[in-house]
């Protein structure tokens, strides 16, 4: 590796004094593909290969356990006309809309307030509690808020019914109009802790004269806010939500384990559906084609917020 | 550290992208790992282990490895090698199971269970029996002599749909009633006789709430142990015995709905969809009874209460008695380079030998054979009226389970949720139950 690189640092100089780079020899241009390798191996494997299993499989009918057969675009018409698809596609749209405005909102607003002068253990002990939901599997989080949302001893049962919500008898997950905003609270509970983290970050790289200028020029805190924090940390926040958009778009594990995607849909996801629908249906080849569906639709919404960056977020 | 040339926001978009096109492409991957020609795989087959699944929670294991050492005992040139899955319902074990098959895994036997049993006959995967029965015939005669009727007609109804048999009758389950004695008794009450009505079961439940303050039962939605015992017990059932066509609004069915419904309603259960675990609630005397076949054993002896229950005939309404019936398959696939001994196995397992030892290791289905289920491998330590559980295969029903049974059972369970928490009438519940079976059969 040396070798190499002292030649090109030691490589004579041409006429008008730009560097003359020499040609690798044809070991040297294998070199980075050698070390690509192992990953793209992998990559290749595991994502591309089977991707192109799913576009093929999404042309079938297969239950798993017999053949395949061709049914052409069969699968791709059933999408127009799959009402339980339409609705598992309405939950994911608004579960991703509350779980974007809550991680901008509750994240940011979360790393404000540890993001200012306080005792370090406090400090830390804040950003340790904030963070630590985020480590735990769904699996468990999944059962902590069922006992939680118990229809019979939930701690959240019992201080709803307190504060007057009407209709908690039955429980959350088993009612039709709470269900859906309960895996949005606790999807936020467990997810919210990536937000901070990262908008604390970007608070701590927003430079401190860009603040004593704006103090100079006389700008209250709300002032700073609007005019230097929110600016500054607007590349911060596009990415939180686009990763926000991928994640809850593919919500899988809430539905899964704690409604089944019930009541009645209340609370199917189309990634839970298309779960269903492949290993639970036997419809493999038409799981495929909302797999499909679904990568098309993160595709376009990333595009088009990529397209609407450059109105909002500050790039200087 | 970020590299050369690269801001921290351009890292930030890049990041964002990645995460766009990496989180899309393992989506779909999850949908493509397909290879149906796949062979090999863990499960063995094509050598001289036999390879064997079965579903097995943890605290079912025992009894199972139990009853391997065992065949391996009398068996001392047959290597089995059993994969316990470890879940709790069978949606969940034919999931599991049929995706490691169209990933290449073979396997040589396969426990079935009734709701199984069309799919993976009419999946042409199975090896037909006929040839091994008609060579064993006289061993088979003994087994079918002491099997009940009932269970022999139903296991050729179900899992014979070209005429060929591929299973042989297995072990099973039915339900009745799990009932704390002491609680009955703290509330004031008399133990009822197995031909209790519903209003019998209902004042009992007013008088345990009243007196003592617990729950009756644990109304519930799953298919087996919470929807079918009020239905057949009424006289009604989800489907036709042929299970063709759907029969959830009958007038009987609503019936029954209403009155689980009332049970919840009028809080002599708990509402539905809770963490509790209803035999540590009933063992502890907060709850009188629970729905149940031979499984809560278990529990029921690990927490030594076996002296507090008393097993009773589903109480009933418009019919004599009623109760579901699933029961167990050995098939051998048609893959299997090893049949000869897997039907050594199979015919192992349904075995007196086998299933006594089965009983007795403590295992939680009902055995086939009349004579072991009266004996006192099966018996012993085991609350009073554990017998009603074969008896109940007199008046039983068997589970209807047609092919699309994995998305029908999710609706029932779905719709009858609904209907014990009072979001939808048992009316309409019912009519939308008929027409989701309906349009999967």
């Amino acid at each position: 590796m040396s070798s190499g690189a002292t030649q090109i640092v030691g490589t004579s100089r041409a006429v008008g004094g730009a560097p003359r780079r020499r040609s690798p020899r044809g070991g040297e241009k294998l070199t980075p593909y050698l070390f690509l390798s192992p990953a793209l191996l992998l990559f290749l494997t595991f994502v591309v290969a089977p991707l192109f299993g799913a576009i093929a499989l999404s042309f079938t009918d297969w239950n798993l356990l017999g053949s395949k057969r061709f049914i052409g675009l069969d699968n791709f018409t059933r999408l127009a006309e799959d009402g339980d698809l339409h609705k598992a596609l309405g939950n994911t749209l608004i579960f991703t809309f509350w779980s974007i405005v809550l991680h901008v909102v509750v994240g940011l607003g979360m790393a404000l307030a540890v993001n200012r002068q306080m005792w370090r253990v406090t400090r830390y002990f804040l950003r340790t509690a904030f963070f630590f939901p985020f480590l735990v599997s769904w699996a468990a989080v999944a059962l902590i808020w069922q006992y939680a949302l118990d229809p019979n001893f939930g701690i959240a049962t019992f201080y709803g019914d307190k504060v007057g919500i009407p209709g908690l008898a039955d429980g959350w997950l088993l009612n039709k109009t709470y269900a859906l905003p309960a895996l949005i609270l606790v999807d936020l509970w467990h997810t919210i802790g990536f937000a901070f983290v990262v908008f604390l970050a970007g608070l701590q790289a927003i430079p401190g004269h860009l603040y004593e200028a704006s103090e100079v020029d006389g700008a209250g805190p709300v002032r700073r806010f609007w005019h230097v924090t929110l600016p500054m940390l607007s590349p911060t926040i596009f990415f939180i939500v686009v990763i926000s958009f991928i994640g809850a778009f593919q919500i899988f594990e809430p539905m899964y384990i704690m409604t089944r995607g019930g009541p009645d849909g209340a609370t199917s996801s189309v990634v839970q559906y298309l779960y269903e629908t492949g290993f639970r249906n036997y419809e493999v080849g038409y799981a495929a084609s909302i797999g499909l569906l679904v990568f098309v639709a993160v595709l376009a919404a990333t595009l088009v917020q990529f397209l609407l960056r450059r109105r909002w977020v500050f790039e200087g | 550290m970020l590299a050369a040339g690269m801001s921290r926001r351009s890292l930030l978009r890049s990041g964002a992208i990645a995460a766009a096109g990496l989180t899309s492409a393992s989506l779909l991957a999850a949908c493509g790992s397909d290879d149906s020609s796949g062979s090999g795989g863990d499960g063995g087959g094509g050598g001289a282990e036999l390879s064997f699944v079965y579903m097995g929670t943890a605290e079912q294991q025992k009894s199972w490895n139990d009853l391997f050492a065992e065949f391996g005992r009398t068996n001392r040139t047959i290597k089995l090698e059993a994969t316990g899955v470890p879940v709790d319902n069978w949606a969940a074990f034919f999931d599991k199971v049929n995706t490691q098959i169209a990933g290449g895994v073979k396997y040589d036997i396969v426990q079935i269970a009734t709701e199984g049993r069309e799919l993976f006959a009419s999946a042409n995967l199975l090896e037909p029996l006929d040839d091994f029965i008609g060579r064993d015939r006289r061993e088979l005669d003994e087994l079918l002599a002491d099997v009940d009727p009932n269970l022999i007609k139903w296991n050729t109804e179900s899992g014979s749909p070209d005429g060929r048999t591929y299973y042989l009758p297995g072990d099973f389950n039915t339900m009745c009633l799990w009932l704390n004695t002491d609680v009955v008794r703290r509330a004031g009450a008399e133990v009822p006789t197995d031909d209790w009505t519903w209003d019998d079961f209902y004042q009992l439940g007013r008088q345990v709430k009243d007196r003592t303050g617990a729950f009756l039962y644990p109304a519930t939605a799953e298919y087996f142990i919470g929807v079918m015992p009020w239905l057949t017990t009424n006289g009604a059932s989800t489907m036709s015995a042929d299970w063709r066509t759907a029969t959830c609004d009958t007038p009987e069915a609503i019936e029954a709905a209403e009155f689980a419904r009332k049970l919840v309603q009028d809080r002599l259960s708990p509402a539905p969809g809770g963490s509790f675990d209803r035999f540590t609630l009933t063992i502890q005397g907060r709850m009188a009874a629970f729905g149940g076949g031979r499984w809560p054993i278990l529990q029921v002896r690990s927490l030594r209460a076996v002296d507090k229950f008393e097993l009773l005939a589903w109480p009933h309404n418009k019919a004599e008695r009623g109760s579901p019936v699933g029961w167990a398959g050995y098939p051998i696939f048609k893959t299997s380079e090893n049949k000869e001994d897997a039907w050594t196995f199979v015919k192992f397992l349904v075995s007196e030998e086998g299933e006594t030892y089965f009983a007795k290791g403590g295992g939680t289905i009902v055995p086939a054979r009349r004579s072991v289920a009266e004996s006192p491998a099966f018996l012993d330590d085991s609350p009073r009226g554990t017998e009603k559980l074969y008896e109940a295969l007199q008046y039983a029903t068997p589970i209807p389970s047609p092919p699309r049974n994995n998305i029908i059972q999710r609706e029932i369970e779905d719709i009858w949720g609904q209907i014990l928490t009072g979001n939808t009438s048992a009316e309409d519940g019912m009519k939308k139950m008929q027409d989701e079976i309906s349009a999967n059969l």
